[in-house]
């Protein structure tokens, strides 16, 4: 990432230009699934994000059931909500624990907070193997799943794994508890910036697949994304900007549980008062997603608790020419895909990742709150830049530690 | 004894097979201990970029900045290794050979000339490359295995068997009875056949094999 600052010292502690640059190599993946059969797209479109690949999958499994007007089985919903659950809990602590945590305690790395902070470091990976271990039997793997395909799965947990992953999952509540605890005592530089937040809502469970698009004052429907949604490009980026009604829109963790914080699991919403609802500060996004790892335990174990799994055959699809879009949410936010099919091949494929939907309120972010920091040495000035957006969790392709600021 | 030192990096690719390395999980505090880790962009904030021991490189060259980045670790580094399918063969990214340029038109736009695409290709189209740690994303026990083999100097050895041999040992039935495409018999295994065990066909992610397996006639 590239971020150009006017320089403080010499014009006064001004800013004078800011704008952020995602620089990362094109793939093009729209292009690369077009003309191709309907059925390779999860699989492809899947390695977009190493960390969000079962994300991907789901969503075009997801749109590609819409576009052939295909309907699956309760139990096929139910283990990919444990698939897209699991998911979280690992990308979450993931994120927390190595990507976020050291900014705030000062160090350069979590494996240099590894001495003093092994129990923390510990913890994280706890949560990231009770996350693995769910992504990998109900998925076939910890990255990039096999098993869930359009219409169903290809193979099905055993009654032993699910018990055996619910009484991980109960073993690991504890572990979920003291991310909370850990995270509400950071100290959160105190910004806000009142932006639209935007969350999948449906009345019946917090944000997933199902139900419409919600904002603070206003519900869309996900068909018509587009005349609503934005996509454009930023010189110089590789990246896509996306607004909502020529505004800069938040989508993640926090604007999940500003939307259906009344969602959430008994135990997790009593934690979600941690948070001031509702929050239009970004680095709060680290304790929302504490809060939402504990949510996510506390729905898998229901889920699995009673779950009998029967094996089912596969839905086919009768149509072979259609027209889906499908948006899920997933850890980094709301992700959308969009396909239209002629006689069974791709002809129109559009993606539209969290990240870059992030991106615009993020940038305005960091315009609102360089002033505020400006006085500090420049290091300073990079690191609680880089602290900001890494509250966002973007993805980790472009989150990584490249933040280059041009001092002009 | 030294510990080696070590740089985990990645260009164009999805960061998933850095991800394996930090989802070792129970073995990770352990694996960090053997090695000095120098780099690792994705995780760490002070990067010393020149006199490695070993580099674990992902992603494939997409972009002439990956290219940049390339070549100039490879002239820091006694061993370089392909992390990864993409690193390894190019992998899904490198479609884009097959892909018509029109597919894409539309997704094209006016790159400086530091980050102009170039034909995307796997590393060693550009660098020499010492070792291959294959699959998308490779096996995390393999990872695990490779970095224990070098820091007690032991040359890491390739699996080269089929995906076959592996299949057939977890009792899988054999999906090209089953009429599906299943490139197992020619892909190099090592990945505990963890497609085929879930009914999904290899596509040879890691590779062919350098001795393809004989059907039975």
């Amino acid at each position: 990432m590239v971020l150009s600052v006017g320089d403080a010292g010499a014009r006064h502690n001004k800013v004078i230009k800011c704008s952020l640059k995602a620089v990362e190599g094109s793939r093009y993946f729209e292009g690369i699934v077009k003309n191709r059969m309907f059925y390779e797209a999860p699989e492809i479109t899947s390695r977009i994000c190493g960390v969000c690949s079962c994300a991907h999958t789901l969503c075009s499994i997801f749109a590609m059931e819409n576009a052939l007007n295909l309907e699956v089985s309760d139990q096929t919903i139910k283990l990919r909500k444990l698939l897209n659950w699991g998911e979280r809990i690992r990308s979450h602590a993931t994120h927390l624990y190595f990507l976020s945590l050291p900014d705030f305690l000062g160090y350069e790395s979590a494996l240099a907070m590894v001495p003093k902070y092994r129990r923390e470091i510990e913890i994280a990976l706890k949560l990231m193997k009770i996350g693995n271990r769910i992504v990998s039997l109900i998925g076939g793997r910890d990255l990039h799943p096999v098993s869930a395909q359009i219409g169903g799965f290809l193979k099905y947990p055993g009654k032993q794994d699910l018990n055996e992953i619910s009484s991980l999952l109960k073993e690991c509540k504890v572990y979920a508890i003291k991310t909370i605890e850990l995270f509400s005592r950071l100290s959160y530089p105190e910004f806000s910036r009142d932006v639209s937040c935007f969350s999948v809502y449906n009345d019946d469970e917090y944000g997933m697949f199902n139900g419409r698009i919600r904002t603070h004052n206003k519900d869309y429907n996900k068909e018509d994304y587009k005349n609503y949604l934005k996509e454009y490009h930023e010189k110089s980026s590789t990246s896509n900007f996306v607004v909502k009604e020529s505004k800069g829109y938040r989508v993640g963790a926090l604007p999940r549980i500003n939307i259906s914080c009344h969602l959430l699991h008994k135990e997790a919403k009593r934690y979600s008062k941690l948070i001031k609802l509702p929050n239009h500060n970004p680095f709060k996004n680290n304790l929302a997603q504490a809060i939402e790892i504990l949510h996510a335990i506390e729905e898998c174990i229901s889920i699995t608790n009673n779950m009998e799994i029967k094996e089912e055959s596969f839905k086919k699809p009768k149509l072979v020419n259609g027209h889906g879009v499908a948006a899920i949410e997933v850890p980094r936010g709301t992700l959308w895909h969009e396909y239209i099919i002629k006689n069974k091949k791709i002809v129109y494929c559009n993606i539209i990742t969290p990240t870059a939907q992030n991106l615009r309120s993020m940038e305005d972010d960091i315009r609102a709150f360089l002033p505020s920091v400006i006085k500090l040495k420049k290091e300073k000035i990079v690191l609680e830049t880089e602290k900001l957006i890494r509250s966002y969790d973007p993805c980790f392709s472009c989150s990584t530690h490249f933040l280059n600021v041009r001092w002009i | 004894m030294k510990k080696l030192k070590i740089g985990f990096y990645g260009i164009t690719g999805c960061a998933g097979c850095q991800l394996s390395v930090i989802f070792e999980e129970d073995e990770l505090l352990d694996i960090i201990n053997l090695i000095e880790i120098q780099a690792w962009p994705f995780i760490k904030e002070l990067n010393y970029d020149k006199k490695f021991d070993y580099i674990f490189m992902e992603g494939l060259v997409a972009d002439n900045e990956d290219k940049g980045i390339l070549l100039k670790l490879r002239a820091n580094t006694r061993f370089m290794v392909a992390l990864g399918a993409c690193a390894h063969t190019g992998c899904i990214p490198a479609y884009r050979h097959f892909t018509l340029k029109e597919n894409y038109a539309h997704l094209l736009y006016e790159k400086k000339e530091n980050i102009k695409d170039i034909d995307p290709n796997p590393i060693d189209s550009f660098v020499k490359v010492d070792y291959i740690i294959p699959g998308c994303p490779p096996d995390k026990n393999e990872i695990r295995s490779f970095i224990k083999d070098i820091v007690r100097d032991i040359i890491p050895k390739p699996y080269n068997n089929p995906v076959c041999v592996e299949c057939k040992r977890n009792n899988n039935s054999c999906l090209l009875d089953n009429k599906k495409p299943c490139l197992g018999p020619i892909t190099r295994g090592g990945c505990n056949s963890v497609c085929t065990n879930n009914g999904l066909e290899c596509w040879g992610c890691r590779g062919p094999t350098q001795q393809g397996h004989k059907m039975q006639s």
